[in-house]
């Protein structure tokens, strides 16, 4: 798939490791504190999802995806990625609050806070994505996008080297 | 209006449970800088709304729950909320603590506090949508356990994101030692508050809220929270308790002689190896979990994947595996973290539990409880399938079950025949995992606390593994090095009291003992630039030094009325005349009246009686109070 902006080599995207959530929702807090002054999960554009009783979490935000469906179903463009940092942003200048971008998002990347019209979403600060700044554990984090498989890469061949040990 | 100080919701809420009504009350501004929140508003305000000498039990009790001005503000572990009545256990104040998710949920559904009076004529729950508050039907939860509880209400109102603050069994049955449960792991366990709620006919709170909570100054509010982070990650004590939680405790208070075994008789378990935290975490532990904001993830999700055991959840922390532990002589780590999987789905304070059956086994042992009078269960020491069998049996109150469903004190009333003497109670509430004849700060803490027995008041523990420059900046270095060893009763007045002041400041702003006492990471000058980045309110630390004194009086006060004084304070014979038979502490017993004389001198109180003094409650602005208690102040 071609890429828009920025080689795609010196981008940065977020990255959700659900295995080191804790469920702590620090990255909600950081988020509407950073972006409306205010401590409040409903208006933060990160949510962490608890399964309180299987002790598991995950985190879910704006994927900033490669083909987003929220700018293709935007009548007026008002959904352009950002060529510095490849964030998705919403222009307020040419949105017309229709709500589409919210209806055809898979991830609930988008919201839309008491009594506004215009959707809200993850715009990765600017390039400084606070809550993976902030974030205790490395649940979340804010990496150059060519490395973001090596972590997995290394855990799944970690196992696979165990079993070619035994075999040896 | 809205409320001048930022971070507060700047209402509470009351519910008159018997009338079906509720109403609200606009928080006021003194109030708020007075009491702060949490503790404060809950001593203040059950100080006035309960009568002396009311059956805890009876419609006339009043339960109150509050958060605290930093809870649900991102300041590390502000998760809390304490929950406050008069204690069917203890027939004084009462109190319990709990963190998670639900109490941010009530600040963000708009309120600062829950006041509930009278009682339901029929089971019901709370259930505030934003804000809405609605008594909702909930006899088709009656019976439920904590975790279905908390799945039928989420599926009902058709939530997900709902918080949930519920009783089990244990509650609805009135035994005296019931917790309430959110999240279904979250517990405020002691003294019986889930009792109370369930003499209410009331099932749970459930909370949802979309407000905001606004902060003063929020660009430099996240800057300061960055720093608070900083500190504590670089605390050396954090890698230690994401690793272990509290759980490693079970060693490094076995090396100590301080880990309560067959009924606090010693300190020592020969088996702690296998209840250890480094057993717990090689066999069972799953993953850390965290509350609320918080960074210390000490929660234990734990798995015990086959046989009569098996369970998922979260799994016990020290107090459970000393209680249900080494307390019981058991040394079979699964039937403890089964058993403690147990407790909350019934709704049972583990220590409680733990330490009521522990002192039926030293009973058995001595031939004052036969095996009629337990129903042909064998309680020998360290028999994990009587006290998993026990636990259901309390809380449902079958068979010998019923009879410490009542709690060791009073199930010793009822049997007499010497079994008092084996009672481990301070004002009838059974003493947490803290063996005191190893650590003599921890007995003066549990023979004054406010709620009987209890290690959380004042939480003494700079003295338990070595904290000698915390213990030099925080107490003094006049008083080195007595206070700082375990074994020297000198000074621990001292200690106890400033500990007291601080933790009570603690549970009144909404941040937990774990960060703040243990480890020792923030102290008064951090909590006052919380509070005036979050609030807006300028506070110096002596205010905030003072508005923990003053919750300590407000509780003795409220206690005094009851009819409370010197001779309460007191420990069980065995603590104070029977020297430590066994481990690094053989010898010792608490010197309990030394520690007492130099306690009540700190405090201001009347050492004689024990009494809070007119003068020291007119220095603390409690001077109507001090009219209102007639001759119970000196």
């Amino acid at each position: 798939m071609k890429r828009e902006g920025r080689s795609a080599l010196k981008r940065k995207i977020l990255l959700v490791v659900p295995e080191k959530c804790t469920g702590c929702r620090i990255c909600e807090l950081v988020c509407s504190l950073t972006h409306g002054g205010v401590c409040n999960p409903a208006e933060s554009r990160i949510g962490v999802v608890n399964w309180y009783r299987e002790g598991i979490s995950l985190p879910m935000v704006c994927q900033h995806c490669e083909k987003p469906p929220c700018t293709e179903v935007c009548p007026t463009n008002a959904l352009k990625r950002n060529p510095e940092t490849g964030a998705i942003l919403i222009d307020p200048g040419l949105c017309m609050g229709c709500k589409m971008c919210l209806v055809v998002c898979p991830f609930g990347g988008l919201s839309l806070e008491d009594g506004e019209e215009i959707p809200v979403k993850c715009d990765l600060c600017s390039g400084e994505a606070r809550c993976a700044g902030f974030c205790p554990t490395g649940a979340i984090q804010y990496v150059s996008a060519t490395k973001t498989n090596m972590g997995k890469r290394r855990a799944a061949a970690d196992r696979a080297s165990e079993l070619l040990r035994r075999s040896a | 209006m809205p409320f001048r100080y930022k971070s507060y919701a700047g209402r509470i809420l009351h519910i008159d449970l018997s009338r079906g009504t509720k109403s609200v009350q606009e928080l006021e501004e003194g109030f708020a800088s007075k009491y702060l929140g949490g503790a404060g508003f809950c001593s203040k305000m059950l100080y006035d709304a309960i009568k002396p000498g009311i059956d805890p039990l009876s419609p006339d009790n009043t339960l109150m729950f509050a958060t605290g001005p930093l809870t649900g503000t991102l300041f590390p572990q502000a998760s809390r909320y304490i929950v406050a009545a008069k204690s069917p256990l203890t027939g004084i104040h009462g109190e319990a603590h709990a963190a998670g998710h639900w109490a941010p949920e009530v600040k963000f559904s708009g309120y600062d506090a829950i006041v509930f009076r009278g009682r339901s004529p029929k089971p019901v729950y709370l259930w505030i949508n934003d804000g809405e508050a609605e008594i909702r039907d909930a006899s088709q939860f009656w019976g439920k356990t904590i975790y279905d509880t908390d799945e039928l209400i989420k599926e009902e109102l058709g939530d997900r994101e709902v918080k949930v603050a519920c009783i089990g069994q244990a509650g609805e049955n009135l035994v005296r030692f019931a917790s309430i449960i959110n999240e279904c792991s979250r517990v405020a366990a002691r003294s019986g508050m889930g009792t109370v709620m369930g003499s209410k006919n009331l099932k749970a709170i459930a909370v949802r809220g979309f407000k905001g909570l606004e902060i003063a100054d929020p660009e430099h509010y996240l800057d300061f929270i960055r720093e608070m982070h900083d500190k504590m990650l670089e605390n050396p004590f954090t890698d230690s308790r994401v690793k272990y939680g509290t759980t490693n405790l079970v060693e490094m208070m076995h090396q100590i002689g301080r880990l309560p075994t067959y009924n606090m008789r010693q300190g020592v378990f020969e088996e702690f190896e296998k209840i250890s935290g480094e057993t717990l975490r090689e066999k069972y532990f799953v993953r850390p979990r965290a509350d609320f904001a918080c960074l210390q993830r000490c929660g234990r999700f734990v798995r015990v994947p086959s046989g009569p055991y098996a369970c998922t959840g979260k799994g016990p922390e020290f107090e459970c595996l000393s209680a249900l532990g080494s307390r019981c002589g058991n040394s079979n780590l699964e039937s403890v973290i089964y058993a403690h999987h147990l407790c909350n789905l019934y709704g049972l304070d583990t220590i409680s539990t733990g330490s009521t059956i522990s002192w039926a086994m030293e009973c058995c042992e001595n031939g004052v409880i036969s095996k009629e009078d337990t129903g042909g269960l064998d309680l020998s020491w360290g028999n994990h399938e009587s006290i998993v069998k026990l636990i259901g049996m309390i809380a449902m109150r079958e068979g010998f079950g019923n009879v410490l469903a009542e709690g060791s004190w009073r199930a010793a009333k009822a049997i007499g025949k010497g079994s008092e003497k084996y009672l481990i109670c301070v004002k009838k509430q059974e003493i947490a995992g803290q063996e005191p004849r190893a650590q003599k700060s921890m007995g003066l803490a549990s023979a004054v606390s406010a709620r009987g027995a209890d290690h959380l008041y004042a939480f003494p523990v700079l003295d338990e593994v070595g904290f000698g420059k915390e213990i030099e900046e925080r107490l003094g270095k006049q008083y080195l090095p007595e206070i700082a060893d375990r074994l020297n009763p000198k000074y621990k007045g001292v200690m106890v009291k400033k500990c007291e002041d601080f933790c009570r400041l603690i549970e009144c702003v909404g941040v937990c003992l774990y960060g703040t006492e243990i480890p020792p990471v923030y102290y008064y000058g951090d909590i006052v630039r919380a509070l005036e980045l979050s609030t807006g309110m300028k506070l110096t630390e002596r205010d905030l030094r003072m508005t923990g004194e003053r919750v300590v009086n407000l509780n003795r006060a409220f206690n005094a009325r009851e009819g409370i004084t010197r001779r309460d304070d007191t420990l069980p014979s065995r603590l104070t005349d029977v020297p430590a038979p066994k481990g690094p502490s053989r010898g010792q017993v608490v010197e309990l009246d030394r520690m007492l004389d130099e306690y009540y001198l700190q405090r201001g109180w009347d050492r004689e009686t024990g009494l809070p003094t007119r003068g020291k409650l007119e220095e603390l602005g409690l001077g109507d109070m001090a009219d209102d208690l007639g001759g119970r102040v000196i």
